[in-house]
């Protein structure tokens, strides 16, 4: 009788297992541990602390799928970083690393080299900035959406100048993927009818230098009398910007918003400065990018649109088109989240 | 007008053309950027030249000596972090003794290089380039990805640099801008005046005679890098305090920027000649130049660095043949005095 029942028992769970393994055959994957691979996670340049915290990400993924390979960050230093991000994609592909995870500051200019390593069999997932074309890029892991990041950031200006005023945007490099596409999206929203008294009167680039970025917000300020907001889409520039606002005593005339981190944004968040700013969480891109990578380069996923996988503790993710490069695909990450005076606080600790 | 040109010596001579050609600039963007001459622009230029004053004349001390140091930038970047660590860390750390520790830091680096070139005789251009690197990654290395951010300083340092210490009119002097200038005319005067100093001058026009004079060339080459390390040390804290957000990238670029200072400004390439004072005006005709370009809607972000770079270049060719003539004309003037001289006595 009992061991009727423990035969019992075990048939049902077989049944059990079997229907838990044949619906995700049809729609969604579990990635499988334990597969040895070996990884590179390819930041813009080493130094940032929003690129260690996606490292840290990428670390607790590789912990919690017991890969027995290694997970290498490596990166250029900050004054070669195009040269450098090619060398290292090229090195990866000759070293037979099973993926590359890369945060593009190459524009395509990596195409080549990263083409060249999807012939070697490394996979090449971008994260953070794509490849614009798309080419020699197995997927992208967006943190958002590029195009909803526009309506954000319009959305901040319209709230900070209180519907109408003069409005500049502080950028990092000029051939910045990422912020590129986000400007793009937000002239696109500015375009709406709701943001018709905002006035967007100059782009200009920091090249993500404290110096040169500092230098930049003031002679915008110069420049244009009636600035009532500088916009930053990155934290270099959100930062510095508000630096010299508020060394200049400027606060009260030209605010700041943008993207930047609540831990170095606090005081100007309080202190008016910087009344509202964005952000998303670099460690969560870290460990949706490095599951991603991980299903490629095991083979578990083959990366074509329409698949789906989860990815630990961040639930499911669907291999999509991309909306902003036709033709390219992409993995949604999002949400993010509006910092102000209320939230920030928290969040910085 | 000619006579008296002629009979200026020809620094003096120099920092006048400069400063003709300074306001030449402000004169030509007055025409084209609105609301460009007035005490705001004054105030922008000065506390943003503060510390590239200091780091044109650390370039300039080795220029002196025919060497160059491309890796000022980083030793500017590594000290504003090192510095920034350690007030983080202590913040009731006596102020002067915060400043000491960061030309400590950048006199160190100075060293190191000065080693090399001095004793070891490798040439100053591939040490500096190794060493900028190298200062580089040991920068990254150290930061371990954090960055230091205006809220760990203590409220003294931030506010330093733009305490306005007097104002003339609509224009502003502030502590950070009339450190560097007492700091700038201070070497000048030792430079021109103290026997030590003039051995940078020796040693750069020409070695061979400065070593029969009994010059230890090894000796002044290694000081003057320790010199130029120590006060790029100082640009370090300057940078801190005004910027006060440290990443790895900070002070990126500025060794070609520190060098074409002091080219603009008169210090020859190739050793020997040229006034800190010059370099001071160099980097003020520098930083007018971009910070003027990024208001001139003509040109474009793209076209900016090499407007840039056509613009030193044409300044640098124009001083070199306005002072060959000059310098010929009063060759000239002399061989004729002399001929006058020798006609009287014949």
């Amino acid at each position: 009788m009992k061991r009727l029942k423990t035969s019992c028992a075990a048939a049902a769970l077989a049944a059990a297992s079997m229907t838990v393994v044949a619906i995700p055959a049809s729609a969604q994957t579990m990635l499988d541990a334990g597969q040895e691979v070996d990884m590179v996670l390819l930041p813009k340049f080493l130094g940032i602390l929003v690129f260690d915290q996606a490292h840290e990400g990428a670390q607790e993924a590789h912990a919690e799928l017991g890969n027995p390979g290694e997970l290498l960050f490596v990166g250029p230093t900050p004054e070669n970083s195009v040269a450098g991000q090619i060398e290292i994609m090229t090195t990866s592909a000759t070293q037979g690393q099973g993926a590359v995870m890369l945060s593009n500051n190459a524009g395509d200019q990596i195409v080549p080299s990263a083409q060249a390593a999807q012939d070697a069999g490394t996979r090449v997932v971008t994260w953070d900035s794509p490849i614009p074309s798309g080419d020699g890029e197995d997927v992208f892991v967006a943190q958002v959406d590029f195009g909803s990041i526009g309506v954000v950031m319009a959305d901040m200006a319209h709230s900070i100048l209180d519907g109408s005023g003069q409005m500049a945007v502080l950028s990092a490099t000029p051939d910045a993927a990422n912020q590129n596409a986000w400007i793009a999206a937000m002239e696109e929203a500015l375009e709406m009818p709701k943001y018709a008294d905002i006035e967007l009167v100059d782009i200009v680039y920091g090249d993500d230098q404290a110096e040169v970025s500092y230098n930049r917000a003031l002679a915008l300020v110069d420049q244009y009398p009636d600035l009532g907001l500088i916009m930053s889409p990155t934290t270099v520039g959100i930062q510095a910007s508000s630096k010299a606002m508020q060394d200049e005593g400027l606060c009260e005339q030209v605010r700041v918003s943008g993207l930047g981190l609540p831990a170095e944004m606090v005081s100007y968040t309080l202190n008016g400065c910087a009344p509202e700013f964005a952000l998303w969480d670099f460690r969560d891109l870290g460990y949706l990018t490095y599951y991603t990578a991980y299903g490629l380069a095991t083979g578990q996923l083959s990366g074509e649109i329409g698949e789906s996988f989860t990815a630990g503790r961040m639930g499911e993710y669907t291999i999509e088109e991309d909306p902003g490069r036709p033709g390219t695909r992409r993995i949604l990450m999002g949400p993010f989240t509006v910092y102000n005076a209320d939230n920030v606080e928290a969040a910085a600790q | 007008m000619m006579r008296v040109l002629s009979n200026l010596n020809p620094q003096t001579l120099r920092i006048l053309a400069l400063l003709l050609v300074l306001t030449l600039v402000i004169l030509f963007f007055s025409t084209q950027i609105s609301n460009y001459l007035n005490g705001r622009l004054f105030n922008r230029i000065s506390s943003s030249v503060a510390i590239m004053a200091l780091i044109a004349t650390a370039q300039t001390l080795v220029i002196l000596t025919r060497n160059i140091d491309l890796s000022v930038g980083s030793i500017v970047g590594f000290t504003a972090f090192a510095t920034g660590s350690l007030i983080a860390a202590f913040p009731n750390m006596n102020p002067l003794l915060l400043v000491a520790f960061s030309m400590l830091v950048g006199a160190g680096f100075g060293a190191f290089n000065g080693f090399f070139v001095a004793y070891a005789r490798v040439p100053a251009i591939i040490v500096t380039l190794a060493t900028m690197a190298l200062f580089r990654s040991l920068l990254v290395e150290f930061a371990d990805g954090k960055s230091i951010t205006s809220s760990l300083l203590p409220q003294w340092l931030t506010s330093f640099p733009n305490t306005p210490l007097f104002e003339i009119g609509q224009f502003q002097f502030r502590a950070a801008f009339v450190v560097a200038i007492v700091i700038v005319f201070a070497v000048h005067i030792a430079l021109q005046r103290l026997r030590v100093a003039r051995r940078l001058y020796a040693v750069g026009s020409n070695p061979e005679a400065a070593e029969m004079a009994g010059i230890n060339l090894k000796a002044t080459v290694f000081v003057a890098f320790v010199c130029s390390g120590a006060l790029a040390g100082l640009a370090g804290f300057m940078f801190l305090a005004r910027f006060g957000n440290i990443t790895v990238v900070a002070g990126l670029g500025f060794e070609l920027k520190s060098v074409a200072a002091a080219v603009v400004g008169g210090v020859n390439i190739f050793g020997g000649s040229g006034t800190v004072l010059g370099a001071l005006i160099g980097a003020i005709l520098v930083d007018l130049i971009e910070t003027s370009l990024v208001r001139w809607q003509l040109v474009s972000e793209f076209w900016r660095e090499a407007v840039l770079g056509a613009l030193i270049l044409t300044a640098v060719a124009l001083d070199a043949i306005v002072m060959r003539r000059l310098i010929a004309l009063r060759a000239a003037r002399h061989h004729e005095k002399r001929e006058q001289k020798m006609e009287g006595t014949g």
